[in-house]
């Protein structure tokens, strides 16, 4: 892994791990095209035969501040991101001035910045880490072809196609599909690709500069040998993986507000209505999509509306209805940094504790957390089926960092998902024999009674947001409240019995397995989307010869509430070293798990500046909790 | 299943929609006659319970939710409309009444009257106007006239009243009636043409209605002095400028019937280009679909 075999320049005795990645960071402002070439890229690389993994950091704002996009790349499966990058591209010279440093040794760096003198200390780190400076005259070219600025981008990612050393037709082709609704824009970008790769093979003629006059070599970029299985593989990020599992799942209304970072799902879905037939509505406000999304799911559609923290506290009041209702309803929190508007652009998750407490009164309800872009897809049926098996709301929790990475995923199997609607009547039959104290009868045993919709020929009910009795009349006695409370969290404990356990991953040959069997010396705990970097992380150690501690596990929760805790405490147990790994200050899985088993886990790697953790720094963090001794 | 909105042929009484339930409402609470009212016309329309949704706010008129038969919702203060809104839009073929209060509608709720006006939801929204939150005990609402002493306003409010009228003629509505709560034959007219309207957009009608506890301005017997109809009168609904005019000025008479209406701006679902020629309802479109289309972009 290339963090250990930059590492082993200084110390050769550190073992190299067998995967290799390598990663490209392209700087500049938002709105420079960044995206475009960050995407052209990971696609190209994509169908050469290689597992790419996005990363996107950008501000507040459309236009300037300053953004980059990181794809890091392997023939193998890669799942995060790194610290240090072997390419930098920079579209502006903000880019020169605070990214060099994310150079790793014999990294280049190319730039469109003519006429840039690099500070001395910049000069010095570039010498003393053998960094190739490469300027591209990117406005001249344009102008010579007469295109516009925009056309840069394509004409910089054929350069770092050339560089890679990967196949002009390739790039062609893709960049034919982008444009292929603009054909007068499709021959300029031709000539950008071949301007790109000529300006790459003219530099790489230069073999030893003899005069100071004379442009550096291009180093080579070495990739591992390709895959072929990743060509057919998809590249999605995690909205779009979830937009797809809701369509999946039988979606058929979309209600949001602009949120980021729950914009890009609702962008996803809008722009495929013309295709899905969808309902979609662009609300006035969160407390509008929570409730246009209530009374679709009350008149019996699946529709679903998504948000991030703020939003979110604005839905809380109809999400407490929905506990009364005994309405489901499914609820995407992407989270970001708060509080407030916070971080806006920025991951976290913080927003854990409120999912699960939000909203007044005392009510059943079921917490899941995606990880990745296969969770987010797999996820969003499963999601809707205990909505409807247990009458419930379910809130999904995303984060920025899922929403918004590119993942190289596997065609999603579609034969996984059933739909299941529990006690829903539909039969003619059945419909006709209800009785309306038959909806909320507080004699289920189970807690859940029947459902069927409005406009069934079959005896009414009302869905009473007052305390009722069995067929929603409004009932304040004491024994009645009682009564359907009990019915009503009775579900909890339905579902809890129902929900799996948290999945234990291991290293087994090489190779990631859940192997919920098994048992570890170091049980690493978390959710959510730190899963990727934890299982990168742990690989990286578990291949390291140098570390005693082999035999490492990472137990992971995608089931939030109602918390289980058997296999944890049974693992915990026996561990040498228990250490939970979140993104936000609390350790709010840990203040979970402490609630409801007092089970304290006291070691804690815990994020919360905004920014995903990164491969390389978790493995530092890791081990700085085993005691590893430190490399060089 | 599809329901015809066909006034022809046999269809349920007003027994259908009895229910067991005691009213709770103040003696000559205005509510009675809107209960009345919405029965009949349901009735009239041949719509059984089974066939139609109700959808209260909160308030004393959300405590009809329990008063009669239906499908029925009762959810949270000021947010009756887009709960209506998206009951309506994934199925079409139910018809969805929505009941509020002008305190629930002209303040904590008013972002919700003005974009479902403008979005023009096929669904009718009926407005219990008393000017005051009787429920917790007479505070001022938006509508509530100035110089009148309310709880928690001893003085009288501080506020402009809110021009109701203006405010919802403002919002390019295609159907505005006026009703009064003792006018329960005009009423029930009213209110079917306000269904029926379902299929062109929405429908807002303003009722009148008395709070013998709380409003001692705007009685029963006000009413019954200052309230005329408007479409006995011979006035155009079709005529903009007109209704507009009539539905403002109350400082005379007050004008009740069926003030605007047209019915050639499509409804929000009519204007949904991905569910033109869909003879579906989302409702019925329920289940796990193949997206393997979907996502050959991304390869």
């Amino acid at each position: 892994m290339i963090i250990y075999s930059q590492l082993a320049i200084h110390n050769s005795q550190i073992a190299i791990h067998p995967m290799t990645r390598i990663s490209l960071k392209i700087v500049g402002a938002s709105g420079q095209g960044i995206n475009s070439i960050g995407e052209i890229v990971a696609k190209g690389l994509k169908r050469a035969g290689y597992c790419v993994f996005g990363y996107r950091e950008y501000p507040s704002l459309i236009k300037g501040g300053h953004a980059s996009y990181q794809l890091d790349c392997s023939n193998e499966r890669i799942r995060s991101t790194e610290t240090q990058v072997n390419v930098l591209l920079a579209l502006n010279h903000h880019g020169l001035e605070h990214n060099l440093r994310d150079l790793k040794p014999g990294g280049i760096i190319v730039h469109d910045t003519l006429g840039w003198k690099f500070p001395p200390a910049d000069k010095e780190f570039l010498h003393t880490h053998q960094i190739t400076a490469i300027s591209i005259p990117l406005e001249d070219i344009l102008k010579r072809l007469q295109a516009k600025p925009i056309l840069g981008n394509v004409l910089l990612a054929a350069f770092l196609w050339a560089a890679l050393g990967q196949d002009k037709e390739v790039l062609k082709a893709l960049v034919g599909e982008r444009f292929a609704k603009k054909k007068n824009l499709l021959e300029l970008n031709m000539k950008c690709i071949e301007e790109g790769f000529s300006f790459h093979r003219e530099m790489g003629q230069v073999e030893k500069p003899k005069t100071k006059n004379q442009k550096p070599v291009i180093p080579r970029l070495s990739l591992p040998p390709p895959d072929p299985v990743w060509k057919d593989h998809l590249l999605v990020t995690g909205s779009q993986a979830m937009g797809l599992g809701a369509m999946h799942a039988g979606v058929r209304l979309y209600a949001g507000y602009p949120m980021t970072p729950s914009s890009p799902l609702l962008s996803f879905i809008a722009d495929l209505q013309n295709e899905t037939g969808m309902v979609l509505k662009q609300a006035e406000d969160e407390i509008t999509a929570a409730q246009i999304v209530t009374g679709a799911m009350f008149m019996g559609a699946r529709a679903l509306t998504a948000t991030s923290g703020g939003g979110f506290d604005l839905m809380s009041e109809t999400l407490s209805l929905n506990g009364i209702l005994e309405n489901p309803t499914v609820f995407v929190l992407a989270q970001r940094p708060g509080p407030a508007t916070g971080l806006p652009t920025w991951t976290a998750q913080g927003d854990l504790l409120m999912a699960i407490h939000t909203a007044h009164g005392e009510f059943a309800r079921c917490v899941l957390a995606v990880s990745d872009s296969q969770d987010a897809f797999d996820l969003m049926p499963v999601a809707f089926n205990l909505a409807e098996q247990y009458q419930i709301s379910v809130i999904v929790l995303t984060d920025k960092q899922i929403a918004e990475v590119l993942y190289t995923q596997t065609p999603y199997d579609q034969t996984k998902a059933t739909l299941e609607r529990g006690k829903l009547v539909t039969d003619t039959k059945r419909l006709a024999a209800l009785k309306s104290v038959d909806r909320y009868d507080p004699a289920a045993q189970d807690g859940i009674s029947l459902r069927w919709l409005p406009g069934s020929n079959a005896a009414t009910y009302c869905g009473q947001g007052d305390e009722h009795n069995a067929d929603g009349t409004v009932d304040e006695t004491a024994k009645n409240a009682k009564e359907q409370m009990e019915k009503r969290m009775r579900k909890l404990e339905t579902l809890k019995s129902a929900l799996p356990e948290p999945e234990l991953w291991r290293m087994d040959n090489g190779q990631w397995k859940i192997d919920n069997d098994g048992s570890v010396d170091v049980l690493l705990v978390g959710w959510g989307s730190t899963k990727d970097t934890v299982l990168d992380a742990l690989q990286e150690l578990h291949h390291n010869s140098q570390f005693a501690i082999r035999n490492l596990g990472y137990l992971h929760y995608t089931y939030l509430w109602p918390l289980k805790t058997d296999r944890l405490e049974a693992l915990a147990k026996k561990a040498k070293k228990s250490i939970l790994v979140e993104q936000n200050y609390q350790g709010q899985l840990g203040v979970l798990i402490r609630q409801e088993c007092g089970l304290e886990i006291n070691e804690k790697i815990l994020k919360y500046d905004g920014r995903p953790f990164f491969v390389d720094e978790l493995v530092e963090l890791i081990r700085a909790k085993l005691q590893f001794p430190t490399i060089d | 299943m599809p329901i015809s909105l066909d006034t022809t042929g046999p269809g349920p009484s007003m027994k259908d929609y009895h229910c067991q339930t005691q009213c709770t409402w103040c003696d000559a609470c205005g509510d009675y006659g809107v209960w009345t009212a919405i029965k009949r016309a349901l009735v009239e329309l041949k719509l059984a319970p089974w066939q139609v949704l109700l959808c209260y706010d909160v308030g004393c008129h959300g405590n009809m939710s329990d008063k009669l038969l239906g499908y029925r919702a009762h959810g949270l203060h000021g947010r009756v409309l887009p709960f209506a809104a998206g009951a309506k839009l994934a199925n079409m073929q139910v018809p969805v009444i929505a009941f509020g209060g002008d305190g629930a509608s002209f303040s904590e709720g008013v972002g919700h009257l003005v974009h479902a006006i403008r979005s023009n939801y096929p669904i009718t929204f009926i407005l219990h106007n008393n000017a005051n939150y009787g429920l917790t005990l007479g505070q001022a609402s938006a509508l509530t006239w100035q110089d009148q002493p309310m709880n928690a306003s001893p003085n009288g409010i501080p506020e402009h009243t809110l021009q109701s009228m203006e405010f919802v003629f403002a919002l390019e509505p295609t159907f505005v009636a006026r009703g009064f709560s003792g006018n329960i034959p005009q009423l029930t007219e009213i209110f079917k043409a306000a269904i029926l309207h379902q299929k062109h957009g929405f429908a807002f009608v303003d009722v009148l209605q008395a709070c013998p506890t709380y409003n001692h301005f705007a009685t029963h017997e006000y009413f019954l002095e200052h309230c005329y109809d408007v479409n006995a009168e011979g006035h155009d609904p079709t005529n903009l400028e007109r209704g507009r005019a009539i539905a403002i000025d109350t400082s005379k008479r007050i004008s009740t019937g069926i003030l605007y209406e047209r019915e050639d701006v499509p409804s929000f679902y009519d204007r949904l280009v991905p569910r033109k020629n869909v003879t579906t309802t989302c409702v019925e479109e329920v289940s796990i679909k193949d997206v393997s289309a979907l996502w050959g972009d991304l390869v």
